[in-house]
């Protein structure tokens, strides 16, 4: 589902909300902050019969379930018997991840699954999670195994907004809870795991400074205002829609968790991608000084306004955003995302607070 | 695996310890996604299934996808369109199914001419019924576990219909191989009893006796069917028991917490 959704608002709707939005301080329809985010019911867990589940409403009605099972693979391009003498150390450096690994799938209702948007919401979302490349090492077994890990993700509810960040987060909640059996066996024989569920770690163990899996974020800008969690209709009027992927870097030692909160964790970036903006399929308004039905000009030519609107912006007048985004705009949505104690780091935080289990 | 069906004449109970006429635990909740016009989510046991409703509205853009006869074939009465999305993660090995799998298309038009057949769709010309269902997590019982949760959450949508659309499975003791003449009928099979013995799932118009669905999958002797067939309508009737409740209960809800107006000449209704 593209961005780009019928959107119904007229064109003097259109410029009146981007109007709205360009002030300092920008003024939403809903009257949030530009940086405040709706509240959204998550929870976690939800099927047992998964490693791991997760389930996010979003406040706009927007339902998003992802389930994520793990299989037993044989690990290809292994040909066995070089076998050398080396300790531990040695094992942990061995460790390798592929990116064929992980396969993700999106389901939208009433999209098929190899529509372009569809493929290209699942390329976004697992770009982001291997994108560190640490990702696919957490599910190598030993030198002939690994787990092929295998996330679904439905969207139960008709995609009423862009539902790439609901995604995003049902995704990362169902990762965290995600757990594997534990491994009795050791070395390169076949594994052999414990069957006590109760014993299973967590992919991203939890209450120690390793890193989580990313979010991604739909951050827009309207004139020089970053607007954050945009609805749908603020979409419509965007001038540059980005999608951010953010990760947390490894910190060093337990610098955060030891002294209470600290400024915030640091936040590493993994990947952008622009999205084209709604507003760019939407219908510009007629300034009345052109307007045939109207006034003086009506006599003046036959059919003036497809050339006068492509020439001159009327203020007043919707008029599509033409053109890439400055890159001054660019550099300023991803900083505001980086930001400590910014908006990913108030969304981690809040992600941090749902109970597993 | 093959199911251990010898033990069940000994003590009379089945491999999860229900008696012959015993459903499984039904758990039901409607009105579960606030942008939807119906919504519902449906547990038989360990199949849990979801089910959004979206109009009765008008038509969209038809999509290339398997749309279900030609537009403007039937613009008297409203169109049923169902899709069921099977997740890849439902069953115990990851199994993906395509949208255009055999057994989904079956399961589609199967619950869109159950559904049809029960609503008024000549009330709604020109317009479409946007059934879709996901299934979370599979144990038995697919077919009537989607029929159920479709039927609930129509109700939630405010479709006008004749009646709830209950269904539920049935089955036999012994397998049809074993050609056992004194078998008993079975209610509301789980997976493994559903992979063993002949089963058929049945959907009756409420608590009267008219079938509105019937599908049978396996071999079973004919001898057997009526059985069969009685156990599965009585245990429909059950069915509409537990789902009529969860819709009172829920309306009861909605009007103690002032979401809608109690209706006219409900003023001496009791709550509780």
């Amino acid at each position: 589902m593209a961005p780009n959704q019928h959107v119904l608002l007229s064109p003097a709707e259109l410029a009146y909300l981007h109007e709205a939005l360009s002030l300092t301080p920008p003024i939403r329809p809903d009257g949030r902050a530009p940086t405040q985010f709706r509240p959204l019911v998550a929870e976690t867990e939800i099927l047992p019969g998964t490693n791991g589940s997760a389930r996010i409403c979003f406040a706009d009605g927007t339902e998003a379930i992802v389930g994520v099972k793990a299989e037993v693979e044989r690990t290809r391009g292994y040909h066995g018997d070089d076998e050398e003498e080396g300790g531990e150390e040695k094992r942990e450096q061995e460790r390798e991840g592929q990116d064929e690994w992980v396969e993700l799938t999106v389901e939208i209702p009433g999209y098929r699954e190899d529509d372009a948007s569809t493929a290209f919401l699942a390329a976004m979302l697992s770009e982001a999670l291997l994108a560190d490349g640490g990702f696919a090492k957490k599910l190598w077994i030993n030198r002939r195994f690994h787990w092929k890990l295998f996330l679904d993700i439905i969207l139960i509810s008709p995609p009423l907004s862009y539902p790439l960040p609901l995604l995003s987060l049902t995704t990362h909640l169902a990762l965290l809870s995600t757990r594997l059996p534990r491994l009795k066996s050791e070395g390169d024989e076949d594994p052999f795991f414990d069957d006590d569920w109760a014993a299973a770690p967590y992919l991203y163990p939890q209450g120690t400074a390793t890193t989580r899996p990313p979010i991604t974020l739909l951050v827009m800008a309207v004139g020089r205002n970053i607007i954050f969690d945009p609805t749908k209709e603020e979409l419509a009027v965007a001038d540059v829609v980005l999608a951010v992927s953010v990760g947390e870097a490894a910190t060093d030692a337990s610098s955060t968790k030891g002294k209470g909160k600290a400024p915030g964790r640091s936040l590493r970036l993994l990947s952008v991608r622009t999205v084209d903006p709604p507003s760019r399929v939407t219908p510009p308004g007629v300034p009345n000084a052109t307007n045939s039905a109207y006034g003086i000009a009506a006599s003046a030519q036959k059919q003036p306004e497809a050339r006068t609107v492509e020439a001159q912006a009327v203020e007043g007048v919707w008029r599509a955003p033409r053109g890439g985004a400055k890159p001054a705009v660019m550099a300023a949505l991803v900083q505001k995302v980086l930001e400590r104690g910014g908006v990913a780091d108030e969304v981690l935080d809040a992600l941090d607070a749902v109970e597993l289990g | 695996m093959p199911l251990d069906t010898s033990a069940y004449s000994l003590a009379l109970l089945r491999v999860d310890g229900r008696r012959w006429n015993e459903l499984r635990r039904i758990h039901a909740q409607i009105r579960t996604q606030a942008a939807a016009d119906g919504s519902s989510y449906l547990e038989m046991g360990h199949t849990k299934v979801m089910c959004v409703v979206t109009g009765p509205s008008e038509p969209g853009p038809r999509r290339g996808t398997a749309g279900a006869g030609a537009a403007g074939a039937s613009k008297a009465v409203a169109e049923v369109a169902v899709s069921v999305v099977v997740a890849g993660f439902s069953s115990v090995d990851r199994k993906k199914r395509g949208r255009n799998d055999k057994r989904n298309l079956e399961l589609q038009s199967t619950i869109a001419n159950a559904l049809a057949a029960s609503l008024h769709t000549h009330l709604f010309p020109h317009s479409v019924i946007q059934v879709s269902l996901h299934v979370l997590s599979q144990d038995g019982s697919l077919l009537a576990a989607l029929i159920n949760a479709a039927t609930l959450a129509c109700v939630d949508a405010g479709i006008p219909m004749t009646d709830y659309v209950v269904a539920c499975t049935a089955g036999s003791t012994s397998t049809y191989a074993a050609g056992d003449e004194s078998a008993d009928p079975l209610l509301d099979l789980n997976h493994q009893e559903e992979q063993e013995l002949p089963g058929l799932t049945v959907a009756t118009l409420g608590e009267s006796d008219r079938v509105a669905v019937l599908v049978c999958e396996s071999r079973v002797q004919v001898g057997r069917l009526e059985g069969m067939l009685a156990v599965g309508v009585d245990g429909c009737k059950q069915v509409r028991e537990i789902l009529d409740r969860v819709v009172r209960d829920k309306g009861k809800r909605m009007v103690l917490e002032g979401t809608v107006a109690k209706g006219e000449g409900l003023e001496d209704m009791d709550l509780d």
